[in-house]
Formats: structure tokens, sequence, C-alpha cells
């Protein structure tokens, strides 16, 4: 089992509850799909999965661990068998494209020398092969979202969350990377994909779930139409 | 961590500052052990014997029997006579032209001793009493103690002037620390998110301050050397050594323990900057 929320509930400093008792339990080799509209606590639900946020009940488990109340010392190696695609990007303005999308390599200890192969390529996947030694402020939003792409799968992790990853390139690369996620979940990794985009969900005909006002639905699965756009 | 959030070229000023007021302080700190040295040498190995009298005869009478001793003992690597009418002469600038003659100042034996005239002192202070009470030897027992105790306190003040300027580059690697962590606060989430240890973390700022306190401190250690230069120009230029201090010489005995500091530096401002991380980000995140 990859993630499990019984009852989980989250409750920001000021304010109700932004999570309400969420039960949600995803296996090795699922893709989901995220949807509701905005402010119905997709971001924060993702948040949880990525341990950037701890419940405030309930119980959660993470790669078979409990993970409700961890210690500082065991999120990192959970945090490096997941790969997270940020809404808003989060590169790193001080690194190039190539230093951005290596960082989970070099925070983990691998030697440049293994790394280096690995990131080019994905790198040249996205369409940013000329672009290595850019740094992020010369970038456009599509492209910084295709670095931010290729930062959170470079360490080919066991669970993917995408956080709206098709908001900021056009519908060609949109499909593009919406097939890589479905390549990937095939080779075996995990995915949730927050997006507003129903059409491709449609498109997918993977299971979905839906936030409405903290709490989550599971809707029946679609039957896939194979057309994105 | 970005260049500019670790405070960058202001710091490195700031520890170039410190630096070079560190260097200064240990330059006094070996100047006074030097100065110290040479003081008590001086004084260990010489001796002086003041031999009173009734009159003038007299006095000459006991130098002459004082002289056959020093002449005969051994350790005495060599003695030199002041008689009375010399020892009145050095009186003359306080007491004016001819006025000391009529005091019957006492001659004075001035005496080098080795190593072995130094352990037998006493016998030979005891032969020159067996000539008269009037010939007193003085071993300067009084002037070396006093002298030592100066150069200890000026010791102990030089070395808490270093060590207050060491507290004063740890106080600020902490401040520096805690405000590069401040304005970066989204890169070290990002690193945490990415999965990076406060380890990593801490790692990459103590590289960071390793770097800055290296070039602040040998620019620091630089600056100080040239002060001290120009200082030993100035002195040799006003006509010598000083009346108290030895000659201010700027070679190997006093640079080399000076690159002491830069190493000091590096390791207080690294250290401190990383155990400032590692609690700031036990604390913060």
């Amino acid at each position: 089992m990859i993630v499990r929320f019984d009852n989980v509930g989250l409750a920001y400093e000021v304010g109700a509850e932004s999570l309400k008792d969420v039960n949600f339990t995803l296996n090795e080799g699922e893709f989901r799909f995220l949807t509701g509209p905005s402010g119905a606590g997709k971001t924060t639900f993702l948040k949880l999965i990525y341990l950037a946020l701890k419940p405030t009940r309930g119980r959660m488990t993470l790669f078979s661990e409990d993970v409700t109340h961890a210690e500082r010392d065991m999120l990192p190696p959970l945090r490096r068998r997941i790969g997270v695609v940020f809404q808003e990007f989060r590169l790193l303005d001080h690194l190039t494209a190539f230093e951005n999308v290596a960082l989970p390599m070099k925070v983990a200890g691998v030697n440049q020398q293994q790394y280096r192969e690995d990131v080019r390529e994905l790198l040249n996947w996205v369409g940013l092969g000329s672009r290595m030694d850019a740094l992020p402020q010369t970038l456009s939003g599509g492209e910084k979202q295709r670095v931010a792409l290729a930062r959170a799968l470079v360490s080919k992790p066991d669970l993917i969350l995408a956080d709206e990853p098709t908001g900021n390139v056009d519908p060609q690369m949109g499909e593009k990377i919406m097939k890589l996620f479905v390549e990937l979940n095939r080779l075996g990794a995990a995915v949730i994909v927050a997006t507003h985009d129903l059409q491709l969900v449609e498109a997918l005909g993977k299971r979905t779930m839906r936030l409405d006002g903290g709490r989550l639905l599971e809707e029946p699965p679609p039957r896939a139409t194979g057309r994105m756009r | 961590m970005p260049e500019a959030g670790q405070g960058g070229a202001p710091l490195t000023a700031v520890i170039a500052v410190i630096s070079s007021l560190a260097c200064l302080a240990l330059a006094a700190f070996i100047l006074i052990a030097s100065a110290s040295t040479a003081w008590t040498t001086e004084l260990d190995s010489s001796v002086t014997i003041q031999v009173k009298g009734a009159d003038a005869a007299q006095i000459e009478a006991r130098l002459r029997q004082a002289e056959e001793i020093l002449s005969s003992a051994s350790g005495v690597d060599q003695f030199n006579v002041i008689d009375s009418h010399e020892a009145a002469k050095l009186l003359e600038p306080w007491l004016g032209k001819g006025n000391a003659d009529a005091l019957n100042v006492p001659a004075l034996v001035e005496v080098k001793l080795n190593e072995e005239g130094r352990t037998n002192i006493a016998a030979l202070a005891e032969r020159l009493q067996s000539i008269s009470p009037g010939v007193v030897l003085d071993d300067h027992g009084g002037w070396n103690d006093r002298l030592g105790d100066a150069a200890r306190s000026g010791q102990a003040l030089a070395f808490a002037v270093f060590a207050l300027i060491m507290g004063a580059a740890c106080a600020i690697s902490i401040f520096a620390a805690r405000a590069g962590l401040s304005a970066n606060a989204e890169v070290v989430s990002l690193l945490h998110l990415v999965g990076a240890t406060d380890d990593f973390i801490a790692n990459q700022v103590q590289r960071r301050f390793t770097v800055i306190g290296l070039r602040g401190s040998m620019l620091g250690l630089f600056a100080a050397v040239f002060l001290l230069t120009l200082f030993s120009l100035a002195t040799r230029a006003r006509g010598g050594d000083g009346f108290l201090l030895p000659g201010l010489a700027v070679g190997p005995d006093l640079v080399l323990p000076l690159l002491l500091v830069p190493i000091a530096i590096c390791l207080v401002t690294a250290i401190a900057a990383r155990l400032t991380v590692l609690r700031t980000l036990r604390e913060t995140y």
C-alpha cells in the first residue's frame, strides 16, 4: 500500500477544517485523478501526502509506515520516494535548469557521473535540451513547468504527485506529459494528478476522486474516450 | 544556497576586520612573551654588587677584595667595576655636577654569570659578605618578579582580547546564519520536500561559511601583517628598539603563529553556523 488515510482531518491555525474525515487508499500501480473546484482542498490533500503538512486528526500511512506523528528524521527517506510537480513550479532561481532537475539526486547523495545522463535525457525529452544552462527567470511559464516535471521524475519515484501539471503548457505538451505519467504508471509508479481539466480526465479513463468542501468523494471511472483535445 | 543569501561581501568584510583585530591581539601576546623572556634572561644572567664603606679608601679596599673573589670564583663570565667616582657621576643629572662626590657613593660591580654561576649565587653572596656586611650582592630577584608579573598580566589581557574577538566572530556567524536561513526560507522548504536532511542543509551553509571565513580571515591576516610592518618601520625610523619592548621584527617567529588565526576563525564561523542551522531547522521547519 502506498497511501492510506483513515478519517483524516486537517485544520490550519485559523478557520474551519480544510479536509474533513478523508478516507482514502492508493495501492501500488494505481492512477488517480483528483478534481474539484478551486479552494476545495486539492493542494492541501497533496501536501499531506508529500509530508509538507501533518494531519490534525485521523491516521495517515505512507509506504506502509504510520506517518501521522512522524519524527523529522523519518521524513527525508520517505520524501525521496515521492516526485512532486508543484503548481507554482518552485524552481530555485539561482540554479540552472540542469541543476534544478538534478537537485533530488544531489540531495540523495548520488554521484554526478551517475545522474548526468538521466538529467540530460529528461530535459531533452521535455524539449529543453538546448536550455539546460538557462536560469529559471529566463524561462517561460511552460518551460518552467517542464523543468519542474523533469525534477519530479528524475529519481524514478514510487509515487508521483502532480498539481495541475498541464496548466501552463500547450495542448500538445500537456498530452505528452499525461502520456508520460501513464507510461510511468505502467512501469509501476503510483500517480495522483490534481487537475481542473475534465477533458483530460475523460480521455484517459482513470479513477477519479472529487474534493468538495474538504470532503473526498470517489467517482466511478469514466470510459476512456482517448481524445485529449 | 544562493550566494547573496548568506550576506556574501558584507560578511567577508566583517570577518576580515575581526580577523585583523585577532591577529593584532595575538601579535601583542607574542611580543609581550618575547619581551618578557628577553627581560628575565638579561636579569637572570647578571647580578650587581654594591660596595659601601665609611670613606673612599675603605670602599676602594673592599672593592679590591671583591674583585679578587670574583676573579677566582667559578661561573663568573665577566665583571665590570663602576668605582665610587664613576657611580657619583651617574647621579649628576639628578644632584648636579660635583655634588655627589661628597655623598660617599657606593661602588658597583656589574657581574655576568654563566649557568654554573647562577647555581652557586648563594655561595658567592656569602663569600662577598665575609669581606664586610657593606658588600651586598643583588640578584635582581625583586625586579625579575615584578617584570614577570607585568608580562603575565599583559599576556592575560592580550589573550582575553583575542578570546573576546573569537566570541564576536561566533556571534556574527550565528546572526548571519539565522538571517541567511530566514532569507532563504523557500529554498530550505524545497530542499526538505525533495528529501534533504537537516545535515545536508547544514553542510551547504557550513561550506559557504567556511569559504567566507577563509576569504575574510586571510584578508584580515594580510591587513594585520601590513600594520605590524608599518609599526616596525616606524619604530626603527624613530631610532631603535624602544626602551622596554624589544625590536618588533615581522619575521617567521611572529607571522607563522598568526596563521592560526584564519584557521581558528574558519573553525569558529563554520561550527557556529552549522549548529545554528541545525537548531533553527528543528525549531522552525
